[in-house]
């Protein structure tokens, strides 16, 4: 019956094609380690937060005097299951951007930003900084404390250009202007929560829908990315490649099980970092909690922003990194790949991901002046794994040459 | 593996999870006061006989000033309006109590607006006696903690110098007043937190969740190893 | 041995599979259940004398329109309906053998058809020359107490349990209906 029903669904669309090509004779190389995982893991908690984002937005409302109580009666008190979803999909959010960055730091370890693969790093990207756009936009809808105070900073940040050493008056302009633009007025009201619930529960997800579509074919075309670094061939190696399904799709699929297991730990039992017991108190705006820092996602941006001394530096600074992580094809221009192979660049690599994780625990520390200078260093840092890049791409040019080309 | 390839693994995991555990678990470093509880209100707190005491409490000594309109409480002087049993019925939405295994209406959820369009002479002329309107206080156990509550409640200027909230308990007098304050907070928390059978409820599902996932990671590896020992991969 | 373990894993698998699916569907289907609050609202009062002769008030009971319809005494000797004897309400009789004597009661204003909500038409109409209920989506009609004259309804108007309790009719508690009928 069932057999008889595909026949007939394969004669029109021809799905058995479809199926033997992307799933059988779509070949992966067999020493695929375990953090190329994460792209996987990146793929299920979009689908999570997408399915517990439609359930909330039934009863979510994008009105101030509305907002808080939808999210904290009607959500967590009067449908049934309500906390259940709206605790998915803070964790959600949590762990989308944890493995995203994950899978980003994989990425540069093994250098699958470069040739044939640069498209696929710089789409990421794009998805990474729609991701970012998307978890701002969304915090602000819980209409708290934090959520309110959060924005506010947020929205202030780009009006640092002010602080510029030339050309003030062009550039006090340009940041009030991105400013106000950002909160639909002077003050941060009705339009501003309409403006982020629209961008946060379409707009956004749909454009990032399209890019992961887009990421995802890109990784077929230019075929996976391999821990040893170089370019596996077809023919004369094909005892190193393992057909997708079901070498990679099971091991995967047994760790996205395990992966969910954690996630749901967290659901069922750690939910006060996801959900912030500040962010339980209506949004006041004639006053600022405490301890206002954004989420851990950001805390390293932050960082960088508050330890420099001006904040036009600052603000530059931390767009600086973005850019620079975007350009990193261009910055890396060696012909070897993967860390395991390029001792400099493994060192480097290291100095790069310890200096962002201890920004980002900086971040959640009082703003005092050592911390300040800690800041900076860890800053200056990051600036240098960027900067020793093409000198270690120059030095590697040049053994690769005395070794004839060969690496 | 080799060994470097151990220790590279161990370093990167071992940091990367650090990490996590910091940002996601347990922070050192983060600011963070700390408003111990006295073992006995403690008790009280978790109590879950403490709520009913405590909601008239709170009726008695709190109303006068502040609302807790996610348990149907309202101003004291709004609710003696003649109007406002009708606006709770019309413009709300009854709150439910499972008593004796019957579901009773147990008070209203009136929308913000309406309350405080409603409301509105009464919230002016607090404002002007304490500066600020007193917060609606639905949220405020997840906002603020048993600790800090219980301590704010008994020593207002204490735990924040300079604020409006008149001291009302005095143990000095009343040897009941901490136990009141206690039932009070416990009253707040059963606003807040879901109920003990609920609780339950909700340990149950997630333990159910979290083993089905473990198991059935397990289940898929060892149908791959089969698998692929039967195709020679 | 071997085929049997192949087996059993296959059989695991696909058991804890369709689990899972039904774990997933369980939560979601459960936000769509409808909140017990909103079927709460059990009892109505309405004053007697709130209501005119030959009037009709609307009010909402559990969610629903009530009509609230005080009939004059002399009404079943003034007009005749043909009422169709054999739609009955669910205790098997006519509303009219329960309300007639009623000095005020209350009905569900709801079409037993689809749904519509009937008009009140005291004054009658050109076609029946006396006070009735119409429904304007198909052409229902009802006696003023709720049995079907004509149009496509299958049986008569739901009458609510309901008491008369000094001056007011108390909706929602037994008294001279007992349960919903």
């Amino acid at each position: 019956m069932l057999k008889k029903l595909l026949d007939w669904l394969d004669e029109r669309t021809h799905v058995k094609d479809l199926y033997r090509e992307q799933m059988i004779d779509y070949k992966v190389p067999k020493n695929l380690t375990f953090p190329y995982v994460f792209g996987v893991l990146a793929l299920i908690t979009f689908v999570i937060q997408i399915v517990s984002g439609v359930i909330l937005i039934m009863y979510y409302k994008p009105v101030m005097a509305h907002a808080f109580d939808s999210a904290n009666y009607t959500i967590m008190k009067e449908i049934s299951f309500g906390w259940l979803f709206r605790h998915i999909h803070a964790a959600g959010a949590n762990f989308f951007l944890a493995i995203v960055y994950l899978h980003m730091f994989t990425g540069i370890y093994y250098n699958a930003y470069k040739k044939p693969r640069e498209l696929v790093w710089i789409v990421g990207w794009v998805i990474y900084f729609t991701l970012l756009t998307t978890a701002l936009t969304g915090y602000l809808l819980p209409w708290g404390q934090l959520s309110y105070w959060g924005t506010v900073v947020t929205t202030e940040i780009p009006a640092s250009l002010a602080d510029a050493p030339i050309l003030k008056g062009i550039f006090t302009a340009i940041g009030e202007t991105i400013s106000i633009w950002m909160k639909g007025g002077y003050k941060l009201e009705d339009l501003a929560l309409g403006r982020f619930f629209g961008l946060h529960v379409l707009l956004l997800p749909l454009i990032l829908l399209g890019l992961v579509s887009i990421h995802l074919f890109l990784v077929r075309a230019a075929g996976i990315s391999n821990p040893e670094g170089y370019e596996i061939d077809k023919k004369s190696e094909s005892e190193k490649l393992a057909p997708f399904h079901p070498y990679i799709t099971l091991k995967e699929g047994a760790i996205a099980m395990w992966y969910l297991a954690l996630f749901f730990f967290f659901v069922f039992f750690n939910m006060s970092h996801f959900l912030p017991a500040d962010n339980f108190e209506p949004a006041d705006p004639l006053k600022t909690p405490p301890h206002i820092a954004p989420e851990w996602y950001l805390l390293g941006f932050y960082e960088v922003f508050r330890s420099i001394p001006s904040k036009f530096w600052g603000f530059v600074a931390f767009n600086l990194i973005l850019i620079l992580l975007l350009l990193l094809p261009v910055l890396d221009f060696s012909p070897l790949k993967s860390a395991r192979r390029r001792p400099l660049f493994f060192v480097m690599f290291l100095v790069f991901l310890f200096s962002s994780m201890i920004l980002t625990v900086l971040g959640t520390m009082a703003p005092t002046p050592t911390n300040a200078q800690l800041g900076m260093f860890f800053t200056f840092l990051v600036f240098l794994f960027f900067l020793s890049l093409p000198v270690i791409s120059f030095l590697e040019w040049g053994w690769y040459r005395a070794r004839g080309g060969k690496s | 593996m080799n060994t470097w390839g151990m220790v590279k693994t161990f370093v990167l995991g071992g940091a990367t999870l650090l990490f996590f555990f910091i940002i996601w678990i347990y922070n050192p470093f983060s600011p963070h006061e700390e408003y111990p509880l006295p073992a006995q209100a403690e008790e009280i707190i978790k109590d879950p006989r403490s709520a009913l005491e405590g909601r008239e409490l709170f009726k008695q000594y709190c109303t006068s000033c502040h609302s807790l309109r996610y348990d149907g409480i309202y101003l004291s002087s709004v609710a003696a309006k003649p109007e406002w049993s009708k606006i709770e019925k019309s413009q709300g939405k009854p709150i439910l109590e499972k008593r004796d295994g019957k579901l009773h209406i147990k008070g209203y959820f009136v929308p913000r607006d309406v309350y405080e369009a409603v409301a509105f002479q009464e919230l002016e002329s607090l404002k002007a006696t304490f500066g600020k309107i007193p917060p609606d206080l639905s949220t405020y156990y997840l906002a603020r903690g048993p600790g800090y509550l219980y301590q704010f409640i008994l020593e207002p200027d204490k735990i924040l110098p300079g604020t409006s909230m008149p001291k009302l308990f005095m143990p000095e007098f009343d040897k009941e007043a901490p136990q009141k304050v206690a039932k009070i907070v416990g009253y707040m928390r059963s606003v807040s937190e879901p109920s003990p059978e609920e609780k339950a409820k909700r340990t149950l599902m997630g333990m159910l969740t979290i083993g089905y996932f473990v198991i059935m990671g397990f289940l898929l590896w060892i149908y791959r190893k089969r698998l692929i020992n039967r195709m020679n991969l | 041995m071997e085929a049997s373990r192949r087996d059993f894993i296959h059989v695991a698998l696909g058991g804890m599979g369709a689990v899972g699916a039904l774990g997933v569907l369980y939560p979601i289907l459960k936000t769509l259940a409808p909140s017990a609050a909103s079927v709460t609202e059990a009892k109505v009062e309405i004053a007697i004398d709130s209501v005119p002769e030959l009037g009709m008030r609307v009010t909402s009971w559990k969610g629903k329109p009530l009509f609230i319809l005080k009939l004059p005494s002399d009404i079943t000797q003034k007009y005749t309906y043909k009422v169709k004897k054999e739609s009955k309400n669910s205790a098997g009789k006519l509303n009219q053998e329960i309300l007639r004597d009623k000095p005020v009661f209350a009905l569900i204003g709801v079409c037993t058809h689809l749904g519509c909500i009937p008009l009140w038409k005291p004054k009658g109409s050109s076609d029946v020359k006396a006070p009735y209920l119409h429904c304007p989506c198909h052409g229902g009609l009802y006696t003023p107490w709720g049995d079907n004259i004509g149009g496509p309804p299958p049986r008569p108007l739901f009458v609510p349990p309901q008491k008369i309790e000094g001056n007011k009719l108390v909706v929602g508690e037994p008294g001279f209906v007992k349960e919903l009928v």
